[in-house]
Parts: C-alpha cells; structure tokens; sequence
C-alpha cells in the first residue's frame, strides 16, 4: 500500500518527539514536515496537500483544537491528534472538531503507525471505491444484500445490523488478512479508536455468534491479539 | 411547617413573650403610677399636718388669732381656708362666700384618693390634732402628687420598653448569633487547618436548624479531611509505585546488559509506568467526573465472550478454567466501555488470585429489576474486615509481592466505574474464594 510515500505534517512544539517523530516515521518510508508551533502549521498544512497532519492539542500560538477547526473549513486533510491530557473530554471534542483519530501520549512509534495506516488506508479505500465498482464479492462465498442488510453465505441467510454489515464487507473484501482495530474503527465505525473501547469487539461477538447460529463453521472470524481481526475461510 | 425542633418555636416564644411581657409591664405599672399618684406623699401629708397643728393653736388661742392666721396663712389655699366641726359646719367667726359654702360639700380626707377632677385641685380636710375639728381647704398645687407624672410617664412609655428591648436582643443573640459565632470559628479554624476539629457539644446537641447546619459543617470537615488524607495517601502510593520501576531502571543502566536485554527491560519498565499513569490518570478522571455516564442496554453475554477472550489471551489459561452460567438475554442498563473496564478488571482480579488450576466462574442473577453479575474464583479470598479494603486505590493486600502486575487500582477503577452507571460493587467471601458481585439495572 506505501508504493508512494504518503507526506505527513507533523505540528508538535517538544523538538525531541518532533525529531523522534520525523526519524522513526522517515524509516516508515513515509515524508516528513514538522511544524513547531501552530500558526506555521496552518499555513503549511492550507499551502501544501498533506496525506495526513500530526496535530498536537496543546501548542504554543493557535492552539490544535482551534486549528483544526480553521483547517476544516476547507480541507478535509485527515488528522490524527495527539495530547498528553488523556481524558474523556478532550478526546470527545477532538472528534467533534473533525479529528479522525486520536492517539493519548505516550505512546509508541508502534501504536502510531498502526493508526496512520489505518487513516491512510481508510481514504486509499475511498478513493478506489470512487474510481472503480468493487469485484462481485470474490467467488461468492459470501453475498452481500444491501438493501435487505442480509448475507448470504452457501445456502445460509444470515441477517445482520447495518453496521454488522459494513464489518462482514471490510473484513470479506480483505480476507486472510489481519486488520487492525484503528484501521476497522476508522472503516466501518468511522471513527477514532481509544484504549477501552469495547463496541467494535461486541459487534465482532454478536457476528460469530450469529455466524455459528446460521451453522457457518466453515468462516472463521478470529482475534489476533494485540493486532485486530481476520476473517478466513477453512475448508 | 416547621419541624418541632425548628428554632421557629423559640423564636416564637421569643417575640410573643416580649409583646405579651411588654404589655403587661406596662399595664401593670401605669396602675401602680395612677395609684401612686392618687395618694399624697407623706412629705405633703406633713405639711397639712403643720398646717392643722397652727390652726388648733390658733383656734385655742380665740377667734382673734384664728382670724390673724388665716389671714396670715391664706396664700396656702386663697380659695378656702376654713375650720369644720365634724358636720362641717363652719366654726364661729369665718365669714364664708356662697361659692365656698358649695365647695364645703366635696370635701375629702387628705389621705384618701386624690383626683383631678373639677378645675383641677380637690378641696380637703385635715382633723386637727382634737380629731372634733377639720381644716378644710384646697389642696395647694405645690403639694398636689401629679407633678411628677410626666416623669413616670417618661419611664412608662421609653425606658421599660428600651430595657425590655435589650433583654430581649440578649436573648436573641445568645439564641441566635452565638451558634453562628461558633460555626464562624470552626470554620476560620478550618481555614488554618483542614484537618482540624470540631464541633463544640454544646451545638452538636442541638436538634434545630442551627445545628444541623453546625453537624453538615462538621460532616463537610470530615470528608474534606477523609479526602485530603486520601490524596495524600493517593500521592504517597503512586510515588512509591512508581520507584519500583525506576529503581530497576537505575539498576538495569548501571550493569552491563547486551544491549537487546537492555532494550527490552527499558520497554517493560516504561511500558508498566505508563500502565500506572494511565491508571491513574483514570482514576482520577473517575473522581472528578459528575454525575453519570451515558447508559444503554449492555448484552453481557455478548461481552462476556469478549472479555473472556482477552482473558485467555492474556493469561493463556486453558478454556475450560473460564466458565459462564448466564442465562439468554441477560441485558443490564450501562455504559458498555465502563462495564467492560470494570469487568475487565474484575476478571484479572480473579484470574491474578487464582490457584494453579483454579477456576473462574461468572453468573448472573435477576431479582427486582435489577441483574446482579457475580464473578467467583477459588483463590484464598480477603479477610473479612478487608472485604471493602480492596476497593481502595493501590490497596494491594500482599505487600510482599510488589513484582505482581497491576498496581491495586483495578477494583478502585471498577468500583468508580459501576457507581457511575448508577450500580453497586461488593466483594464477598465464597466457599472458598472471593466472589465480586456487581448489580445494575436490568433492561
């Protein structure tokens, strides 16, 4: 999915995290721009087309959550927020400005990546999804009905919920692979994952539970732990 | 209506005893003064008696000097001076107008009841000495006992009352204000100290407002006390908590590790200090939080696979060692991410006490509208003084085990979280073991 190198801005005033960021996320093989405070960020981030902004909460000049709400007004550049103060509140009203995601220092070179893929992936999903009509689902093993929010599978009909749906498709249109829980929030609930959130995991349950109800043995939608979900197919 | 240990009632004995003593004083006293005033002063009677006494000399003496000192004395009463047998009739020699003739009909003793009757001063009679005889003549002004009336009238209407005033406002304070004065220096005491006490016996007795408002003074002290003291204590525990790690950090840079092992030791010691912050942090969010959290129909079951799940990962027991009895459509009105912390948490409780091969076991129960969700393991269980000791933060039971993981803050994390779904959380002991039991609202 890197076959280009997605540019990020990063809009943090610590020197040492925006140099630990701009290294660890060049050895990504992604470009890097750090903006030091927030009124050079927002000119950066109006005047160039970023794949993503890093944005800080809490920075000397403009403020991240001002910012973020004078960069909506016309891009819709994602931006994963960044903030020490790791509370509900802060949390809530970053998603209410328009952030798509948002990482509680600290937090590991790790844990950010999973959750830049997983913003990155998202809009790359998007985009392909405008341009060309998804492939009837692949082999059929599973038929999807929108309207009646149902899935077929063999000779099995399986109702779901509208988001259950969404789940099924992602997961379906990326089987055998592992997808992360930033990069299944992002996707199907659209919206930012946090430590403990549990709705994704509950919609996970009610799907195998109702899976095994309509006597589907054969799909397997199994945790890896640590990383996300993956739907396979044993024969 | 007030309660009957309302300082209502007192106030209204208060105000009506001061009207009613106010009107009685005063009713009582302007009898006295009117009967005062009625009577001659002895001062006067004195003076009459001189009088008489001259008459009776002068009467001895022949009407000549009768006559000499009426006409020396008529300045006393220049209207009537005359001497009466005891039919008052006039003794010989005293020539009488018509008009004094008239007066001699109203006559009255001196030392009865004078009034003001008339044009003003009453006409009187003095026995003489002979007691057959009477002077009779009009009470002179200087004499007359109502000169003193404005001044006893001045006490009536001003004083008596002024006096009443006071006595009553020294009711009133020592009713009243000096409660106040005492909460004012509780709570300057309080300024200077947080942990200082308290209140005085004589306002913790009462049962009116005042002393309620002295006992919820009292009872705001205590908890602002029990609250200081536990952030104290919050702060003494997380610092301590957070020396084990840094001291192994201390040591882990001082030794020559490869550095793989260094690495790998640096990232579990930040990743366990972040783990307490964070928890921390959590609790604290937990404690300042107002009110509620959102609620919604929680499916356990769904949960509890998802919960037990992560278990099993986590703590790579065997499948058959984490068992449920919960029955089909087991729903409970909460806040599924706090209910899944403080389950979460519950669970790494159980599964951390566990003996080798211990089972977990969770249940539920629907009674009165409400599910309760008991969660059982067959580990040693707590003392049973200690049963509400776990709920504390950093309440970690077996000192002697700093190196286990989690830091004590798991049940006071689950215990803020279900009292802010509107629940309860209760530790128990089983046979054997130690049950936690969590109760919300069944949908």
């Amino acid at each position: 999915m890197q076959a280009f190198h997605p540019h990020i801005l990063a809009i943090e005033d610590d020197p040492v995290l925006g140099l630990h960021l701009k290294t660890s996320l060049e050895r990504a093989g992604f470009a890097i721009t750090v903006a030091a405070d927030g009124d050079s960020g927002l000119t950066l981030a109006q005047r160039t087309a970023y794949d993503l902004i890093l944005l800080d909460v809490m920075l000397p000049g403009i403020d991240g959550m001002e910012l973020l709400r004078r960069l909506r007004r016309q891009h819709a550049t994602p931006v994963l927020m960044m903030s020490a103060q790791g509370d509900e509140g802060h949390r809530i009203a970053g998603f209410d400005g328009g952030a798509d995601d948002y990482l509680p220092k600290p937090f590991s070179t790790h844990e950010l990546q999973v959750r830049i893929a997983a913003i990155l992936r998202r809009v790359a999903y998007e985009r392909e999804r405008d341009c060309v009509v998804p492939p009837a689902a692949n082999d059929d093993l599973l038929a999807f009905d929108e309207p009646a929010m149902r899935v077929r599978c063999g000779d099995c009909w399986l109702s779901v919920t509208p988001t259950e749906f969404r789940l099924l498709q992602v997961l379906y249109e990326q089987m055998n692979e592992v997808l992360t829980k930033a990069f299944l929030y992002q996707q199907v609930l659209r919206r930012g994952y946090a430590r403990h959130d549990r709705v994704l995991d509950m919609h996970i349950s009610n799907l195998r539970r109702k899976l095994t109800q309509a006597g589907i043995h054969n799909l397997r939608l199994e945790s890896v732990w640590g990383q996300g979900y993956l739907l396979s197919w044993l024969r | 209506m007030p309660g009957q240990r309302s300082l209502f009632w007192p106030l209204v004995i208060l105000v009506a005893g001061f009207c009613l003593s106010l009107i009685s004083a005063t009713h009582y006293l302007s009898a006295r003064i009117d009967r005062y005033l009625s009577f001659l002063p002895d001062r006067a009677l004195s003076t009459l008696q001189g009088y008489a006494a001259e008459a009776a000399q002068a009467l001895a003496e022949g009407p000549d000097a009768l006559e000499r000192w009426r006409r020396q004395r008529i300045e006393v009463s220049p209207e009537l001076l005359v001497l009466v047998d005891e039919d008052r009739r006039p003794l010989a020699g005293q020539a009488l107008t018509e008009r004094q003739r008239r007066m001699l009909g109203f006559v009255r003793d001196y030392d009865g009841l004078m009034s003001r009757r008339g044009d003003g001063r009453p006409t009187i009679r003095v026995p003489l000495p002979d007691q057959s005889h009477y002077l009779v003549l009009r009470l002179p002004e200087a004499l007359a006992p109502w000169g003193q009336r404005a001044l006893l009238n001045l006490l009536l209407l001003y004083v008596v009352p002024g006096l009443l005033a006071v006595l009553f406002c020294v009711l009133l304070y020592w009713l009243l204000i000096s409660p106040l004065e005492h909460l004012r220096r509780q709570a300057n005491a309080m300024r200077a100290d947080p942990l200082q006490s308290l209140l005085p016996a004589s306002l913790a007795r009462r049962r009116d407002e005042l002393g309620e408002l002295g006992r919820s003074l009292e009872f705001l002290t205590l908890r602002l006390r029990q609250s200081v003291a536990q952030q104290r204590q919050l702060m003494r525990d997380l610092s301590h908590e957070l020396r084990t790690p840094l001291s192994r950090l201390g040591v882990a840079a001082e030794t020559e590790l490869p550095l793989p092992e260094l690495r790998n030791r640096l990232e579990r010691e930040v990743g366990n200090m972040r783990e307490l912050v964070d928890s921390t942090l959590e609790l604290a969010w937990l404690d300042s939080v107002p009110g509620r959290l959102d609620c919604d129909a929680v499916d356990v079951n769904a949960l509890w696979d998802v919960l037990r799940e992560d278990a099993l990962f986590e703590s790579g027991w065997q499948p058959e060692r984490i068992v449920a009895a919960l029955p089909q459509g087991c729903q409970v009105l909460g806040n599924l991410n706090a209910l899944a912390q403080a389950l979460e948490n519950v669970l790494r409780n159980a599964i951390r006490h566990s003996p080798p091969q211990g089972r977990v076991f969770f249940s539920a129960e629907q009674a009165d509208g409400c599910w309760t969700l008991c969660l059982a393991d067959q580990g040693p269980g707590v003392a049973e003084a200690d049963l509400q000791v776990i709920f504390r933060p950093f309440a970690r039971l077996n000192k002697a085990r700093p190196d286990g993981d989690g830091f004590g803050l798991g049940l006071a994390i689950a215990q803020r979280q279900i009292n802010l779904q509107q629940g309860h959380i209760w530790a128990e002991n089983g046979e054997p073991g130690l049950r936690v039991c969590i109760q919300l609202q069944a949908v």
